[in-house]
């Protein structure tokens, strides 16, 4: 007994006491429910049964009957849609204005940083200003876009079926740009200064110097953005929340908002489970290739 | 480097790209200052005609916010403590030793990182009905939270304890300090800007935590203030002018602490996040 306590006070036991309780709490409120959510999705549950272990099992049938029911390849292909459009678009803004700040003109850190509010504000607030925003008759956005010319009529941004998705991939590109700027400015700033003055003497243009200096050199900080934007991109929830609700009739509807609907709204949690089950293996994967990327970087 | 000249085209152009980007923000603060009527009129008016001052203490009151805000100070404090409590030992081993196990366990932090909080509550929620937590919902949401926003807090206190020379700690050895001697006195107060950036990272975010609450957290006096904001916002709303004044409530001092802290925190985030 003594001997533990000393170790723990001056020895190797101090560093398992740090890192272990830690990662016992870890395992026990998200290890034990990863594993409790894969066995629940080949278990019979009902709301009598929730608060029992070994409910009946019911094979593949969970599955089964959630790949037969009609919303779901059309949700599928919307969390496509959703994740693709989402990064693409906040790649694309972040890079540029990554590329800006880098010039570091006097006041660019500053003003680079104030972009980072998007990013701190609680999502529900973030989904009811842009919903308000995008209000079909009364909306800025609207008002913006007509008196620019892009559009003649109002577009019903919330409730006509061919736009609730994208009014909820616009309000993400803006939450997460901001992210993807800092993340990005990282890497710039890693990028040798000689190698652009060594360009510039050998008379190479602005765009030339871009495209052979800077996309080459920032490969694998863009693997690590990408991948961590589908990380985020599947984590969103609030957003859906608070502008569409998944709806109207599921147009909007992604995959990880609907794993809730099943579980929350019709509490029929087997099949929340299984489509928690499915999704968080789609994570599980994006994080591999996300480690991946930033392996030698963790490793220090 | 930089012409004066060219630098002040450069910062022209910051500016304009932050007030389009910030846009949002400075339409929800007009929204709130508009009269119910005002927010309907085409063309929208950019600077409200007749600010109205008493909309934020009507809707505190109607909406009875003091308890909302209340309920999420308790959340994000009970997570801000947890969080640093158990994360700031485990960063501070886990920067400090370089083996296959410390890999082993870094791995499972950042798997255990990705893990989608809306995929997490089905199996959370029916775990904690079985073990009775839901009896107590604030405590099962700081629960549930603290395990999603640990592992984020680690690798962002890790990249601090890297920078802290171990040559500090092992002269506070020789000393005759014990371990826990030297981690208390030494290490730790040489860290203490990066651990305290991160745990307010952390309480912002739980500050704005909304799935779990919203699932676990039935009983409306228990509700924090993101789960009150997607009440108050029915399908058919014309209180635009309202939602938008709890929203400004609810976000403001969470905006006043991040223009504060900015640089710090950009820092902290641009140090630990890719590493």
């Amino acid at each position: 007994m003594k001997r533990i306590r000393s170790s723990i006070i001056d020895g190797v036991g101090f560093d398992l006491v740090l890192v272990g309780i830690p990662l016992v709490f870890l395992l026990l409120f998200s290890g034990l429910p990863l594993v409790y959510n894969v066995l629940m999705s080949f278990q019979e549950v009902d709301l009598f049964s929730l608060g029992e272990v070994f409910r009946p099992f019911v094979g593949l049938k969970n599955y089964r009957a959630l790949f037969a029911q009609p919303e779901f390849w059309p949700i599928m292909w919307n969390t496509v849609i959703f994740v693709f459009c989402s990064i693409g678009g906040q790649f694309i803004v972040g890079f540029g204005l990554a590329v800006f700040f880098n010039t570091g003109f006097r006041g660019s850190t500053f003003i680079r940083g104030l972009f980072l509010v998007s990013w701190v504000m609680p999502g529900l607030v973030v989904g009811a200003t842009w919903n308000w925003i995008l209000a079909g008759d009364f909306g800025v956005l609207n008002y913006l876009l007509s008196s620019i010319g892009v559009i003649s009529e109002n577009i019903f941004w919330r409730s006509d079926i061919n736009y609730s998705l994208w009014a909820v991939i616009i309000t993400n590109i803006w939450l997460g740009t901001a992210f993807n700027m800092i993340l990005l400015s990282v890497g710039l700033a890693g990028i040798p200064k000689d190698l652009y003055e060594a360009a510039s003497l050998d008379g190479a243009t602005a765009f030339q110097k871009f495209w052979t200096i800077t996309v080459p050199m920032m490969r694998s900080t863009t693997g690590a953005v990408i991948s961590l934007g589908l990380i985020f991109t599947l984590q969103q929830f609030d957003l859906f929340a608070a502008i569409t609700g998944g709806g109207p009739a599921n147009s909007s509807n992604v995959a990880q908002y609907w794993a809730w609907e099943l579980s929350f709204r019709q509490y029929d949690f087997a099949r929340g489970a299984t489509i928690s089950t499915i999704m968080i293996a789609v994570v599980m994967v994006a994080s591999v290739f996300y480690v991946r990327s930033t392996r030698h970087e963790v490793r220090g | 480097m930089m012409t004066p000249h060219l630098n002040r085209i450069y910062l022209g152009a910051a500016i304009v790209f932050a007030i389009i980007y910030l846009f949002p923000l400075y339409w929800m603060y007009v929204t709130a200052l508009k009269s119910g009527s005002e927010i309907f009129a085409y063309p929208p008016t950019f600077i409200p005609k007749d600010p109205q001052w008493g909309v934020f203490s009507h809707v505190w009151e109607v909406r009875g916010m003091g308890r909302f805000i209340w309920n999420s100070l308790v959340i994000a404090t009970g997570t801000m403590i947890l969080v640093a409590g158990l994360g700031t030992g485990c960063s501070y081993v886990l920067a400090r030793y370089r083996n296959i196990w410390i890999d082993v366990a870094l791995f499972l932090v950042l798997m255990l990182q990705v893990l989608p909080a809306s995929l997490m509550i089905t199996p959370l929620f029916v775990g904690f009905s079985a073990v009775g937590l839901l009896d107590y919902p604030r405590f099962a949401v700081i629960l549930a939270v603290t395990a999603k926003a640990m592992p984020f807090f680690v690798i962002l206190v890790r990249a601090t304890f890297m920078a802290v020379p171990a040559e500090l700690e092992e002269a506070a050895l020789v000393d005759g300090n014990s371990r826990v001697g030297a981690f208390v006195s030494v290490v730790l107060p040489l860290a203490r800007n990066g651990v305290l950036v991160s745990a307010i990272l952390i309480f912002m975010q739980a500050f704005g935590e909304f799935v779990y609450s919203k699932s676990i957290i039935q009983d409306v006096n228990l509700q924090p203030a993101s789960v009150g904001l997607n009440a108050f916002m029915g399908p058919n709303t014309v209180e635009w002018n309202n939602i938008m004044a709890y929203a400004t409530i609810y976000v403001t001092p969470i905006l006043a602490a991040f223009v504060l802290l900015q640089q710090r925190i950009v820092a902290g985030l641009t140090s630990g996040a890719l590493k």
